[in-house]
């Protein structure tokens, strides 16, 4: 087949074009961000994407209506992805390349692109305590929000009738307040000498929580407890919401309709609600497991040299030791754990339920 | 269905998110630039970026009055780490950063002296330099005193909070008492923390030149970490936990705890008997800043034992400048009472149980630096 | 509807319980910040509750620092909230009116910056700055603040739009009116409430942003970096206060905007 005749057989499949034009803008903007090329070849980058754009804007023109109509969404996603690509999967890549690096020196703010695999074995071994506690609290954090936050969505969306709107609105008002704020709050609250260990004393089970290594010391703060209470408290409303969301989906006459046909209301509950409410479940489990896991603040305030999470790591690492290669290595490990769930997640209920 | 998308409408639409998206960065540029600082530039203005809680009221105000300066002081300086590594990206690269002037504690003014960040201060311009406390001048990385110049100078001893121990505190090894187990602190100040737990196993910091000198020490710490006893290591947060109970002990710097004690008279600060660490934090000149009138003023200004003395009786920190004990006899009231404070003006027996670090080399420093924040969990 | 049986009863109350105990868990530190914004501290931090006082509410922007950085951070918040609800809405509009191929891959690629760690996502993009030598500061904030806040108008502003009827720009056209008519006083007047409740609570999230602003503000302070370095040293009362106000100015505009949105409807429904 001639050039124009197969250019042709491409203009007319304008998906192609458009997700041609994509590519070039998401490569092209991971080329420039991640300094894949510099100076003249910047410039030879650049004239491609606007080349690209160009291009899509004059299949437009020239095409017929179907090819406007099937290039549109591309025309909309285009400054979107540029934009992602730019300040998403540039950065991931700039990253990358430096958890490989290693530094000349304790003041080298360059490091050198050198094949140092050494940096995850060190992110691997050294801070395994840190990072296998981040995901343990960031799991049990995960079960208590869904312990916590299954029977206040399932009231807010059975019971709410006329009131849902405004129960909800209770349920993420609070989270208004600054996250900081927030989390001194709890400091305050489970201090030493504050209202929450005084009751305990007063109902004497400090015995039992101290067994439960709830407490440590007659403390009720400054523990692991206080870290993934801290934890719970933060991304509740993360797991609320899409339970909440999934719940409502759920006509209530089949609820009624299983309660004629089970002999209980809770075979009616175990066997219909929860796995309707499932995807909610789900969802609501990655958005709290995965910022709880790379969370610091928490383990800052409410912690102590004990239950440092592999955020404080990273964090110490970044931007007190300025150790960059070690810490990018960390965080690749990080995201390289997440992802994997989120793509296990993605297979098992697909893209779409998680808005 | 087939919406109706003429050619005019899909080349508006597509052009409109294409130039929207190609202008934003420029629209930022400009929103960015705006503000980009008031360092650096002209002759009238100063940015003296300082810790927290380390000046007065009325000096900053009085010193814009009197040199007619536009003066601005922050106190967003609060860890000496973490500070290098913000500015850290720019001065490598040769920008210059905001400050005009910080006061880094003494090591951290050495690396910034030794990485060319500090500029020669106007010596010339700056008389009052000669009422520099002479145990403070010619720092081995500075012999000739051109590129620092302190801020104040203090101890860091040990503050306990009498009705949490129940009674006196007198020693470094108090610090490991079972009895106080998850009630101790220590800073994250690495060369005060393990400064006196190493003079508790009687070594003499000064002396200290690698890790392997230090190394018990740092086994001690981790060891106690490991064991519960220490509860949290802390910046300045310590004082309040302090006054609450929650730590029954703790490493403390003494001006904060003087403050204070004045306050909670069941706190109380002592140096140790096997004594405690006598730090300086000083001003230096960043690189990159083109206000070196205004530097020379303001330091002058402050070397002013008058305007010194004022500042003592309100932080408590040991002055770097002398003749400030007789100002503040003269000032009268509470800050007369300072004057007599053997914690603002230690005898000689009491100078005599402080030690001071000396120079680390950079990868001593880099072992030293490591071990303690493996140590601090972090 | 059935009848409740005495244990369905019962077990309906359980749950009552436990919702509202749940309610009452969520605002527990909320009523520690209101009231210890009327405290008097007579130490650096507001732990101990030692008096009442109306001074702090009376002096609310005593703390000069505290209130340039609430500025610092709302200059930031609104205009990374402007860009990216024009960006996202962009997006949510593509992927909820057209199909088209490459939707699963637009799919993921919206959602991997929501589930990625916000400190994966900060100190990648610090280590891009670095790298290529742009100075710490508003723009970067910004910027980085946009990448987040596009991936959440996208997916929310979606999601209400969702089950759009989209036959009735063609309704619009079929009477006469051009496609960009059709749009602008049709489909964008009925979407907009959902591309306003998106922008607003990216706009919370923006303010309230820590973890990524962090690793990229270099020398700049917006109000949580303030909070966070000044609890190292002193928590003045004033920080209470500034945060109480945000969450009645919060409030108000939700409670606004549901109103609002309820007149709307039953005018609506009315004609």
């Amino acid at each position: 087949m001639n050039p124009t005749a197969r250019l042709a057989k491409v203009a007319s499949r304008p998906e192609h074009v458009g997700l041609g034009v994509m590519l070039a803008l998401a490569v092209g903007a991971v080329a420039l961000g991640a300094g894949w090329v510099r100076g003249p070849g910047s410039a030879v980058v650049v004239a491609v994407m606007l080349a690209s754009v160009v291009g899509i804007i004059g299949v437009a023109f020239l095409g017929g209506l179907e090819t406007r109509r099937a290039l549109a969404p591309y025309g909309l996603l285009k400054p979107g992805i540029l934009w992602l690509s730019l300040f998403f999967l540039a950065p991931l890549w700039s990253m990358m390349v430096m958890s490989l690096s290693s530094k000349q020196g304790r003041f080298d703010f360059f490091p050198s692109f050198t094949w140092e695999w050494d940096n995850y074995r060190v992110a691997l071994t050294d801070f395994r305590p840190q990072f296998m506690r981040s995901f343990g609290y960031a799991a049990v954090a995960t079960v208590l929000t869904i312990l916590i936050g299954f029977p206040l969505a399932y009231v807010i969306a059975f019971r709410g009738g006329k009131y849902r709107n405004i129960l909800l609105g209770l349920v993420v008002v609070p989270f208004f307040t600054s996250y900081l704020i927030r989390t001194l709050a709890w400091g305050n609250i489970l201090a030493d000498e504050g209202p929450v260990v005084s009751i305990i004393d007063n109902l004497g089970l400090r015995g039992v929580l101290e067994s439960l290594n709830i407490m440590q010391n007659g403390k009720l703060l400054n523990t692991p407890a206080a870290v993934i209470g801290g934890l719970t408290y933060n991304f509740l409303p993360f797991m609320v919401l899409p339970i909440y969301v999934s719940l409502e989906k759920i006509d209530p006459r089949l609820v009624d309709a299983a309660m004629d046909l089970y002999s209980s209301a809770s075979s009616a509950f175990r066997k219909i609600v929860v796995p309707l409410a499932l995807p909610g479940i789900f969802a609501g489990s990655l958005l709290v497991f995965i910022p709880a896991a790379g969370d610091f603040v928490n383990a800052q305030f409410l912690g102590n040299p004990q239950t440092t999470m592999i955020g404080n790591s990273i964090q110490d690492q970044f931007l007190r030791q300025l150790n960059y290669p070690v810490a990018s290595a960390m965080s690749f490990v990080l995201m390289f754990v997440i992802t994997i769930a989120v793509l296990v997640y993605t297979k098992f209920m697909g893209t779409e339920d998680l808005a | 269905m087939a919406a109706k998308l003429n050619r005019r409408q899909f080349l508006i639409r597509s052009g409109i998110a294409g130039a929207g998206a190609l202008s934003l960065p420029a629209l930022l540029a400009a929103c960015g630039g705006g503000d980009g600082g008031s360092g650096g530039g002209g002759d009238g203005s100063l940015f003296f970026e300082n810790w927290p809680e380390y000046i007065d009221d009325e000096t900053v105000a009085l010193f814009a009055e009197a040199s007619g300066i536009d003066f601005k002081y922050t106190d967003a300086y609060n860890d000496n780490n973490e500070y290098f590594a913000k500015v850290q990206p720019a001065l490598a690269k040769g920008n210059k950063i905001e400050a005009d002037i910080i006061a880094p504690t003494f090591w951290m003014a050495a690396r910034f002296v030794q990485l060319g960040w500090a500029q020669k201060l106007p010596v010339d311009k700056i008389p009052n330099m000669a009422n520099l406390r002479d145990d403070l001048k010619g720092q081995p990385w500075d012999k000739d005193q051109q590129y620092n110049l302190p801020w104040q100078t203090g101890i860091a001893g040990i503050a306990y909070n009498m009705k949490a121990t129940g009674r006196e505190v007198k020693s470094v090894e108090d610090l490991f008492d079972p009895a106080f187990k998850g009630k101790i602190g220590m800073l994250t100040e690495m060369r005060d923390t393990m400064g006196l737990v190493l003079m508790g196993l009687g070594k003499n910091i000064s002396e200290i030149a690698t890790f392997d000198d230090a190394a018990a020490a740092f086994d001690k710490v981790e060891k106690a970490k490991n064991d519960g006893q220490i509860r949290a290591f802390t910046g300045n947060d310590y004082l309040d936990d302090l006054s609450a109970g929650n730590f029954a002990a703790c490493v403390a710097w003494s001006g904060d705890v003087l403050q204070l004690a004045k306050d909670n008279p069941d706190v109380k600060f002592i140096i140790p008997e096997e004594g405690g660490t006598s730090w300086f934090d000083t001003m230096i000149w960043v690189k990159g800043s083109e206000n070196g009138d205004a530097v020379a003023k303001w330091m002058d200004y402050v070397y002013d034992p008058v305007n010194a003395a004022r500042i003592t009786a309100s932080v408590q920190y040991m002055s770097p400048v002398k003749g400030v004990q007789d100002e503040l006899v003269k000032l009268g009231g509470e800050a007369a009472a300072l004057a007599e404070d053997p914690l603002l003006f230690p005898d000689d027996a009491t100078v005599a149980r402080l030690q001071s670090w000396g120079a680390l080399a950079e990868e001593e420093e880099a072992k030293f630096d490591e071990a303690f924040a493996a140590i601090t969990g972090a | 509807m059935t009848a409740f049986s005495r244990r369905q009863r019962i077990g309906q109350r359980v749950i009552n319980t436990f919702a509202g105990l749940g309610l009452a868990y969520i605002f527990l530190p909320i009523f520690v910040i209101i009231a210890f914004s009327f405290n008097a501290p007579k130490g650096k931090f507001n732990i101990k509750w030692q008096g009442f006082t109306l001074d702090n509410w009376a002096n609310p922007f005593a703390q000069e620092e505290l209130t340039s950085a609430l500025w610092v951070s709302l200059r930031i918040a609104l205009i990374s909230t402007l860009c990216a609800t024009v960006l996202g809405s962009l997006i949510a509009l593509s992927l909820s009116r057209y199909k088209f191929k490459g939707t699963g891959g637009v799919n993921l690629f919206l959602v991997l910056p929501l589930t990625s760690p916000e400190i994966v996502l900060g100190s990648s993009l610090a280590t891009l700055f670095i790298n290529r030598g742009v100075n710490f500061g508003y723009v970067t904030v910004i910027i980085a603040h946009i990448m987040f806040q596009i991936s959440f108008v996208a997916v929310t502003v979606r999601a209400r739009i969702r089950g759009f009827d989209w036959t009735l720009e063609q309704a619009a056209m079929d009477l006469g009116a051009t496609p960009s008519r059709a749009f602008w006083k049709i489909t964008f007047p009925l979407i907009l409430p959902g591309i306003l409740a998106a922008a607003l609570l990216s706009f919370a999230l923006s303010i309230d942003d820590f973890i990524i602003t962090f690793f990229n503000a270099g020398s700049l302070v917006t109000f949580p970096l303030q909070i966070f370095g000044a609890s190292r040293v002193a928590i003045p009362p004033q920080i209470n206060v500034l945060a109480t106000m945000l969450l009645i100015v919060s409030v108000s505009l939700m409670v606004a905007g549901t109103v609002l949105g309820n007149r709307r409807q039953r005018k609506l429904a009315g004609n």
